[in-house]
């Protein structure tokens, strides 16, 4: 059985090598659709990064006037705490909020600069203030408007909502158009693996017909179609991963610079998960190719 | 070792291909079946090693019913059955002795088994020193050695010969003739169909003779009649 097939793998081998232009252009088609797979892939990670690195930035600041008393301003705190709609409250004071600024424009000597000569501290106290989820968002912000408290000098309701809606809408029309695509070159892999399989098999109907004439099984005449399939997935999923880790060291300055603020690092994403990505698709590619392959062999083969 | 039972195989309305053939080979036979093209001799060849359906009767080979033969047991019939044809079907990149190594090798053959009986079957049919060349380097006649090596390495019980001489000049088909009667001698039921008037006669041998998808004649020791 084992030596059957050992030289089960052979015959395969000088099948994918005879027919070598037949081969890479198989390969290719494979690549092209994986390709798509992939981007599909790392389009639906940017969105779900960026709507989590979203998620996570989004808070609601409320300005209050630079003379209000500690007092009013923990009362308020409490009282906005309270609401159903709020996770958290954070209180910064006008000397924590001039320590931040400073810190955060540290590499900025202008803007230091600017602030020394100021002589006073610009800032405001203010309340940061993070919603329990997103759903809730808009309530939060009627009830924030309908705030009546003196305290309070503007309020700045940056809308996160729609730019979230926005981000959606975008990975849902991109996901939608890789569909299409993705199936469209799974379709196109299906027909050039069962065409590949159909002119090996044709190239080698005489060996079939003295190998059925000698006794050789069912399953000896098959596999090596089989298997050809196999070893077409197993070097369009090398190619792939070739191809698409350079591609992704390319992308990456871009998404940073986009996503300015936002930890957003595919890369990452994808050495951490390489062996999910790519072993599903290697199972799912193949099972496609063995089913092409199949349905050709069982055709075909019967000379 | 062969019985035909009432077999009918019918390709289309006008006619039958084989008409209620009834037929019966004992092992160690040497029998010629004779007819002219399209009389039914290849369809009866193929109904022999299951690769053609009847429509009715019953075909057994060595006490086995191989009237509805599954696909999966035709390679078992097959390695009980040598078969021999008029072009030989040789594997023009592969050696004689490649060639013949190829029917062990695709049925599971050990290559030490391999290594030990492809020369030994070399030797029986002529070819011990040709089994480097490649057919398209020997002559018809060697070409038609290398497939009787070929078809005997399963030490078949039967020899199938669908017009061995076919392609052959009279002497290389002499030869093969020749062949054929000595593995007959060593036991082997041989199966010869052929429309060479002179082998069939100067073997001295039963003949079977078909016209029309029908038996018409079946002599112990017979001649071309047709």
């Amino acid at each position: 059985m084992f030596l059957s097939f050992i030289r089960v793998i052979k015959f395969s081998l000088q099948d994918v090598s005879r027919n070598i232009w037949l081969s890479l252009v198989t390969v290719i088609i494979l690549i092209l659709a994986l390709f798509t797979v992939n981007m599909l892939l790392t389009v639906k990670v940017i969105g779900d990064m960026a709507v989590e690195a979203i998620k996570e930035k989004i808070d609601v600041n409320l300005y209050l006037k630079p003379g209000a008393s500690e007092d009013a301003i923990l009362a308020l705190k409490t009282k906005i705490n309270n609401l159903n709609e709020v996770k958290s409250v954070e209180y910064i004071s006008n000397a924590q909020a001039l320590k931040n600024f400073k810190e955060k424009h540290q590499d900025n000597p202008e803007i230091l600069e600017a602030l020394r000569e100021l002589n006073i501290n610009p800032l405001t106290p203010t309340l940061v203030i993070k919603p329990e989820n997103l759903d809730v968002f808009d309530n939060l912000i009627n009830r924030l408007n309908a705030l009546d408290e003196d305290i309070v000098e503007s309020k700045n309701f940056t809308n996160y909502k729609a730019l979230l809606e926005k981000i959606n809408n975008i990975t849902n029309k991109v996901t939608k158009a890789g569909i299409f695509l993705s199936a469209i070159f799974v379709m196109i892999t299906i027909l050039v693996i069962y065409n590949s399989v159909r002119v090996a098999i044709y190239t080698h109907r005489r060996q079939i017909i003295i190998m059925k004439l000698v006794g050789a099984s069912n399953w000896f005449i098959q596999m090596p179609y089989l298997i050809s399939s196999l070893i077409y997935t197993f070097f369009g999923i090398g190619a792939i991963m070739l191809i698409f880790y350079p591609f992704l060291t390319l992308l990456q300055p871009y998404l940073e610079a986009f996503f300015v603020g936002y930890n957003i690092n595919l890369i990452t994403f994808f050495y951490g998960n390489i062996f999910t990505i790519f072993g599903i698709q290697f199972l799912a590619a193949a099972l496609i190719n063995m089913f092409a392959s199949l349905i050709a062999v069982r055709k075909y083969s019967r000379v | 070792m062969i019985r035909f039972h009432n077999v009918s195989k019918i390709y289309n309305k006008s006619g039958k291909a084989l008409n209620k053939i009834n037929l019966h080979v004992k092992p160690g036979e040497f029998v010629s079946i004779v007819g002219q093209s399209g009389t039914g001799k290849t369809t009866l060849v193929k109904a022999m090693i299951g690769e053609e359906r009847v429509d009715e009767g019953k075909i057994i080979v060595g006490g086995w019913d191989i009237t509805d033969i599954s696909q999966r047991e035709i390679p078992v019939l097959r390695r009980q059955i040598g078969v021999i044809f008029q072009d030989f079907k040789l594997l023009h990149k592969k050696t004689l002795f490649e060639n013949v190594a190829f029917a062990m090798q695709v049925c599971g053959g050990k290559p030490a088994k391999v290594k030990k009986i492809v020369p030994h079957v070399m030797k029986i049919v002529g070819l011990k020193k040709k089994i480097k060349n490649y057919p398209q380097e020997v002559s018809g006649g060697e070409q038609q050695r290398a497939a009787i090596a070929r078809a005997l390495i399963h030490r078949p019980k039967i020899l199938l010969a669908d017009e061995p001489t076919g392609n052959l000049d009279s002497l290389n088909a002499n030869e093969i003739i020749d062949l054929l009667l000595r593995i007959n001698k060593f036991g082997t039921t041989v199966i010869l169909v052929t429309h060479n008037r002179e082998i069939v006669n100067n073997l001295k041998r039963r003949v079977i003779t078909i016209d029309d998808g029908t038996i018409i004649s079946d002599q112990a020791i017979g001649k071309y009649i047709l």
